[in-house]
């Protein structure tokens, strides 16, 4: 019998289920309450509630600083990641060409290379060239990683424009570059928006890389991580890390949302009804 | 200007996709103001010699002329022609008026004309109010005719429609059939259409172009692709056709006769194909479903064709009354027969003759 179907089946699927959800949540529930506790040392007991680490980060000079530079690294990334990811998944959805197979391998690679070796790498290509780490090779090692990811966005959208949406533009007197203004850059823009906003997330949470590479200038989570060894720091490092959190996780579901909603939208326009409305 | 020359002459163009051999060197001239078919099964090319035209392919071979200019190498936006496409293609995000305005804030044409234009356009496809209507808001049918006025309002040399019908249901489409072709006679645009439906090639072209397999088989007026298909795969594209291989027995003048038995014998002239033809060759006969005369007593034959028979199943298909017969040649004939009450007495199992007149048949094939 099946297992999905049968009563216990059931009841096992059910237990397996919260038992994700808590190993999944879990510390992060935890995070959250050690950020209210008025404890110097992050453990337990309760000592009762403090918003004071929520105030100490905003006078922490350092904590601030590299937010600044995480905040600006994201948005470098998040605008050419972007701006090189629309010409990429046009070319992938529509064009032919040769080794295309090969290509889509070679720009989606970076979803499995361990970041440890592509931060190795970046390392030893800067240095060879003579590069000063600064955030803009951060930005550059980020662009890589959420390059994939932003065509991954892009494509499925792309394949549901249908192509003869841009033909008839053609077809009507527009040039390519008309017809992209026109007709693919305004159906295309939700998910452009959702790119945009996942590269910015996946650059702003990134320590590996960044840690690599990094100048004088720390980004955020890699000073997060420095803090680790100093006790004393933690507590206003997770209030921090807690707001980032909430804002990340905002950001996603505003993004997701926004794409299935405008996708919905874009299927019920492009749909044939069947049923004629008598007009004569 | 070269008003007597045709709309669209297409001269000797080849085109390939990889291997296939999609377009194999067709050549056909389309006259100002002519409603030409591009008539075949999917795969015969029509649509790729449309899309040539369109400018959306190259040739590889060959030349492409409109209004007298060689098109080869330029661009779709540079071509004087239009398109509907198969699933009209609206754009989703402008509403009825900014797409049919499209090709027309394109060419720079001033704010009132460009108003006057549309608004003629939605007259003529009968949507007059629909302007600030979405895409999405209308019917198929709607969305048809929104597509027609689009490409319509830019006065093309030529309107391509590519299976413009294939997406609405039955109802609609005779009606939209009608439709058509009322526009392109009020408007005096050549239209060339590509299909795979038969009916709608006969009911609305000037010429029908059957293809197949990248080539054109047959082009000209739909009654003598349908009366005298030039191939057997014409013959058997356009209509049901009863095609019976036979031997020639004889032949008397300008007939070929087959002796089938003492009584039945199938009599065809000796036709453009057939001329080589004598005694002992192998031939195609072709005869319409409809020439078919059902009898069940013994009918006289004026020296036409004869086959007894026992009628194997009969479909009821409306108008008409489908009669599958078994024949004394060993083959299956399909006769048409008007639904009345002569139709309803003859059952299955019932044993018929089947009559029809020597110019009714044709000879395909011969060899």
């Amino acid at each position: 019998m099946n297992v999905a179907v049968s009563n216990n089946g059931r009841r096992w699927l059910w237990v397996m289920f919260w038992v994700l959800v808590v190993f999944l949540y879990a510390p992060l529930v935890i995070l959250l309450i050690f950020s209210f506790n008025d404890r110097e040392l992050v453990s337990f007991p309760w000592e009762g509630f403090t918003l004071r680490w929520y105030q100490t980060f905003l006078d922490n000079a350092e904590i601030l600083g590299s937010l600044r530079v995480s905040l600006m690294v994201a948005a470098i990334t998040a605008v050419i990641t972007t701006v090189l990811a629309i010409p990429a998944s046009i070319a992938l959805v529509r064009r032919r060409f040769f080794a295309k197979g090969l290509v889509s391998g070679v720009m989606l690679a970076p979803l499995v290379i361990p970041l440890v070796v592509l931060g190795t790498a970046l390392l030893i290509l800067f240095n060879a060239i003579g590069i000063p780490f600064s955030p803009l090779t951060i930005a550059i090692g980020h662009i890589v990683i959420a390059l994939p990811f932003a065509i991954l966005t892009l494509v499925p959208r792309l394949e549901r424009i249908p192509a003869s949406l841009e033909e008839a533009s053609r077809d009507l007197g527009a040039g390519w570059l008309t017809t992209f203004r026109q007709i693919t850059w305004p159906l295309m823009l939700p998910a452009i928006f959702s790119a945009f906003l996942l590269s910015f997330v996946i650059s702003f949470d990134e320590v590996v890389i960044a840690s690599f590479v990094a100048g004088d200038e720390v980004t955020f989570p890699v000073y997060l991580y420095s803090q680790l060894r100093l006790p004393r720091r933690l507590p206003q490092v997770i209030a921090v890390a807690v707001v980032i959190l909430f804002i990340s996780a905002i950001i996603v579901i505003v993004s997701e949302v926004l794409r299935r909603v405008t996708d919905r939208k874009l299927e019920s326009e492009t749909t044939v009804h069947e049923e004629e409305v008598a007009t004569a | 200007m070269t008003e007597s020359g045709p709309a669209i002459s297409i001269q000797s163009v080849s085109k390939s996709f990889g291997d296939v051999r999609a377009v194999d060197g067709i050549s056909l001239d389309i006259a100002e103001g002519e409603f030409l078919t591009l008539l075949g099964p999917s795969g015969c090319g029509k649509t790729t010699t449309m899309r040539l035209v369109a400018g959306f392919e190259e040739p590889d071979e060959g030349r492409i002329v409109l209004r007298g200019d060689d098109v080869v190498g330029v661009p779709p936006n540079k071509r004087e022609v239009n398109m509907c496409f198969q699933h009209y293609a609206l754009f989703p995000h402008m509403n009825v008026e900014r797409n049919i305005a499209y090709g027309l804030k394109l060419k720079k044409v001033e704010k009132g004309e460009r108003d006057r234009r549309v608004k003629d356009m939605l007259a003529l496809v009968r949507l007059e109010g629909y302007e600030q209507r979405k895409p999405g808001q209308l019917s198929g049918g709607q969305q048809q005719r929104i597509a027609l006025a689009r490409a319509l309002v830019n006065r093309p040399a030529a309107l391509l429609l590519d299976e413009p019908l294939g997406a609405l249901d039955v109802k609609l489409r005779k009606q939209m059939q009608l439709e058509l072709k009322r526009i392109q006679l009020e408007l005096g645009t050549t239209f060339v259409y590509v299909t795979h439906d038969q009916d709608e090639a006969l009911s609305m072209s000037d010429r029908i172009a059957v293809m197949n397999q990248g080539v054109i088989e047959q082009l000209g007026r739909p009654r003598e692709v349908y009366e005298q298909p030039a191939t057997p795969f014409v013959a058997d594209f356009v209509g049901v056709l009863n095609a019976m291989d036979v031997r020639v027995d004889e032949v008397t003048g300008e007939d070929l006769v087959m002796m089938v038995n003492d009584r039945d014998r199938i009599v065809v002239p000796i036709g453009p194909t057939g001329t080589d033809a004598g005694v002992g060759a192998s031939i195609l006969v072709a005869v319409r479903p409809e020439r078919v005369e059902l009898s069940v007593g013994d009918p006289a034959t004026n020296g036409g064709s004869r086959l007894s028979g026992t009628v194997g199943q009969v479909v009821y298909l409306g108008t008409l009354t489908q009669f599958h017969v078994d024949t004394s040649i060993g083959k299956r004939v399909i006769v048409h027969h008007l639904s009345d009450d002569r139709s309803s007495t003859v059952g299955e199992g019932d044993d018929v003759v089947l009559t029809w007149t020597r110019e009714d048949a044709a000879v395909l094939t011969a060899s």
